[in-house]
């Protein structure tokens, strides 16, 4: 019988710094442990307990896994303290992640916000590896200042690159400073003039409270069914296996049914976006 | 299923011989009349309980502390638990476990833990014949006498006990103790029969005024705004009582302690009505009032549970009104909302 509570071992290989509250960890762990991107899974900090987070690497590296994390609470905190080749536990992955199969020959419109570039970052590494199955990757991302960008050389120029054609990168601030040379204003801002046939196309939108709520009005806003809207749901993910009760929205356990959801699924729900 | 007869004297010396199994505990009337289970070599006497026990039987299967993992690695096997039998699941306590089945044993995981112990548990369900005023199995779906989820249930009857067989595991032990039992006759079944009409009229009489117009489902879709919330509130004192005494309650908590040199994890019950049970590590918090975490409890029982499951994560057992220091009675609480 699996012990589903039990941590997997995993090595950091690497910690690499994004902005002043945000670092990269590597991770190697010592069983295989696959994910689909968007799954997430739980990171235990030996001896003070676990959180969730979805991977930011590529579903397609296996022997390595990437959690690029923000200092918020106890379990961040002692993370950001953790240096290369100290020990955390991994368990996972959990829940839906995204669809891509479902998206085929599709125009994917992604809308990210600050440390919500995690996921998204992982979500943009599957596509771009099978690129020939969709038309175009429309990624606009904002952040509170040029510092906080999370992903710095992707996001100016490396993504863009990798086909031209096919691929559109769109970073905003919301404050900028004297480097800054592009859009200035919230994330929503740049969710115009999308060049995108609508009705072949879905949205993807991750990224802090506030900025999910109105990235999603925005969607809407542009034309988007509801149903073609995924949001990445941040609750209170504990047991992750759907049993403890932390993480419910609705009928829903987050981590089992999410945690990536349509937005027809949650619109209705008591508190979507707290 | 088979239906037996057994005398009161028989089903002693059953229970006896069931005891080589492993543990035994027994739902009996304590001194105060209150029903408890209780370890069996606590109970001088068996009697029949008549109605279900003042605590619920979830501990059983899902503890209210456990290590669930130690780590790093050593992965070692999971505990085995022993056979273990118990002797009075009311019929709610019955659906009960069918609920806590469905949550911790169907999904993509399973809960090992829960598994193991459930797996080794023999259970014997009876009939009730004294309901309690709190009692309202009825407006749940749920009889107040045993139909499913035993693999033995007993009825009282004039000089023994009608024993109904609800499982394989239940016709194995009865098999084993064959010389005990006799074919159940015609006025045994007309007995257990009057007596489950009489119990059901008085649960039946005593809830009809908090029968719902027309589903549990129905009336929660209409009601989410409803002042009833408000109202009953006030006096929640957020003590979790009705969380931790509900049979059906299933939220927890893991958490990691040192051990030595190493860490272990445990799962030890939560309850959604603790003001941090949702917050997230970035602040936010869908449930921060306590009416919303309130009303929550409500909409799990009567319509998130049944919209997953199909029937009610509510028993009508009533051990939340017993134990509500706010003296609030979930029944009055919907009542007030379906006044339509």
């Amino acid at each position: 019988m699996k012990n589903v509570y039990r941590p997997i071992d995993a090595e950091i290989l690497e910690v690499i710094d994004e902005t002043p509250t945000i670092k990269t960890f590597v991770v190697e762990p010592k069983e295989d442990i696959g994910f689909a991107t968007g799954q997430f899974m739980e990171v235990t900090v030996p001896g003070l307990g676990e959180a969730p987070f979805t991977p930011s690497s590529s579903p397609n590296v296996k022997e390595k896994i990437d959690f690029t994390i923000m200092s918020v609470g106890k379990v961040t905190e002692e993370l950001h303290r953790m240096t290369k080749g100290q020990m955390v536990g991994v368990r996972g992955p959990m829940g839906k992640g995204y669809p891509l199969d479902a998206w085929k020959g599709k125009e994917i419109l992604i809308v990210g916000g600050g440390v919500g570039a995690a996921p998204l970052r992982s979500l943009f590494l599957a596509l771009v590896e099978r690129l020939d199955d969709f038309k175009k990757i429309l990624y606009c991302y904002g952040a509170r200042t040029p510092g906080d960008i999370v992903y710095k050389e992707q996001i100016l120029d490396k993504w863009q690159k990798i086909n031209p054609k096919k691929i559109e990168i769109r970073t905003t601030v919301d404050e900028g400073d004297s480097t800054w040379k592009g859009n200035v204003g919230v994330v929503t801002t740049v969710v115009k003039d999308l060049g995108i046939d609508i009705n072949n196309s879905v949205g993807v939108v991750c990224g802090p409270p506030i900025m999910m709520k109105f990235g999603t009005f925005a969607l809407v806003e542009q034309g988007y069914p509801d149903s073609a809207i995924h949001l990445s749901m941040e609750k209170n993910m504990s047991c992750g296996i759907g049993k403890c009760g932390h993480c419910m929205l609705g009928e829903y356990m987050v981590c089992q049914d999410g945690p990536v959801m349509t937005y027809d699924k949650v619109k209705d729900k008591p508190a979507i976006w707290d | 299923m088979q239906t037996h007869f057994i005398t009161d004297t028989d089903l002693v010396t059953f229970f006896t011989s069931l005891e080589k199994r492993g543990p035994m505990y027994m739902a009996v009337r304590d001194e105060e009349g209150t029903v408890r289970v209780k370890p069996s070599s606590e109970v001088g006497s068996y009697s029949y309980p008549g109605v279900r026990a003042f605590q619920p039987l979830k501990p059983f299967f899902f503890s209210a502390l456990e290590e669930v993992a130690e780590y790093p690695s050593a992965d070692k096997p999971l505990k085995e638990a022993r056979p273990f039998t118990i002797v009075g699941a009311a019929s709610c306590d019955l659906r009960a476990i069918e609920a806590l089945d469905r949550v911790f044993l169907e999904g993509d995981f399973k809960d090992p833990f829960y598994e193991e112990k459930r797996s080794k548990a023999l259970i014997i369900g009876f009939d009730c014949t004294d309901p309690l005023e709190t009692c309202f199995c009825v407006l749940m779906g749920v009889e107040p006498y045993v139909e499913k989820g035993f693999d033995l249930g007993l009825a009282k009857v004039e000089g023994g006990y009608v024993v109904e067989v609800g499982s394989d595991k239940g016709k194995q032990v009865v098999d084993d103790n064959k010389g005990l039992f006799k074919p159940a006759t015609e006025n045994h079944l007309s007995q257990r029969k009057a007596l489950r009409d009489k119990t059901r009229d008085i649960v039946e009489k005593q809830s009809r005024e908090y029968k719902p117009a027309t589903t549990w489902q129905d009336l929660m879709s209409k009601v989410y705004e409803d002042s009833t919330w408000a109202r009953n509130v006030e006096t929640c004192v957020e003590c979790g009582a009705c969380l931790f005494i509900c049979p059906t309650c299933q939220c927890f908590l893991l958490y990691d302690q040192r051990a030595g040199d190493r860490f272990k994890r445990l799962k030890m019950w939560d309850s959604c009505v603790y003001k941090n049970f949702t917050r997230v590590a970035g602040g936010a918090n869908p449930r921060e009032r306590l009416i919303d975490r309130f009303r929550h409890r409500y909409y799990h029982k009567l319509d998130y549970f049944p919209k997953t499951y199909g029937f009610e994560g509510c028993t009508g057992c009533g051990r939340c009104i017993v134990a509500c220091p706010g003296e609030i009675d979930m029944r009055k609480v919907l009542k007030e909302a379906d006044k339509s």
